[in-house]
């Protein structure tokens, strides 16, 4: 994982905006999560357009000076099944 | 004579650049909670 990968949000997720971001939860696990800046919140819900997490990075005007710990915040989502690779269809 | 205060002047110093050039973490970012038990939530 990851910057290279294509990933989207898991089609069993709710996202629910917040003042702080958002709200993460996910109807299969019950896992809920605090998405804490809106910019993650970019992030995550531009995942599923770009094709991969760097483009949804430089689409939600992270510096790359802070990619490491949206990358690693994006592990831990992964870990929740929150985010998944995106398998792109055969052409 | 050099004064010998005690001011803990490097412990400031130092608290002042964590607090201006903090670097982002991941848990500034995300934070799962744990709802097992808890009803209505959603």
């Amino acid at each position: 994982m990851m910057l290279d990968e294509p990933w989207a949000l898991s089609p069993s997720v709710a996202l629910r905006p917040e003042p702080f971001g958002a709200l993460a939860y996910h109807f299969g696990n019950r896992r809920l999560t605090f998405l804490k800046r809106p910019e993650l919140v970019a992030v995550v819900r531009a995942l599923a357009k770009q094709p991969d997490v760097r483009s949804a990075l430089a689409n939600a005007g992270i510096p790359t000076s802070q990619h490491p710990a949206y990358v690693e915040a994006l592990r831990g989502l992964a870990a929740a099944d929150m985010i998944r690779p995106r398998v792109e269809e055969p052409r | 004579m050099t004064p010998t205060a005690s001011t803990p002047l490097a412990t400031a110093t130092q608290a002042a650049t964590d607090t201006a050039g903090e670097p982002l973490l991941a848990e500034d970012l995300i934070e799962e909670v744990s709802i097992d038990g808890m009803c209505g939530v959603y």
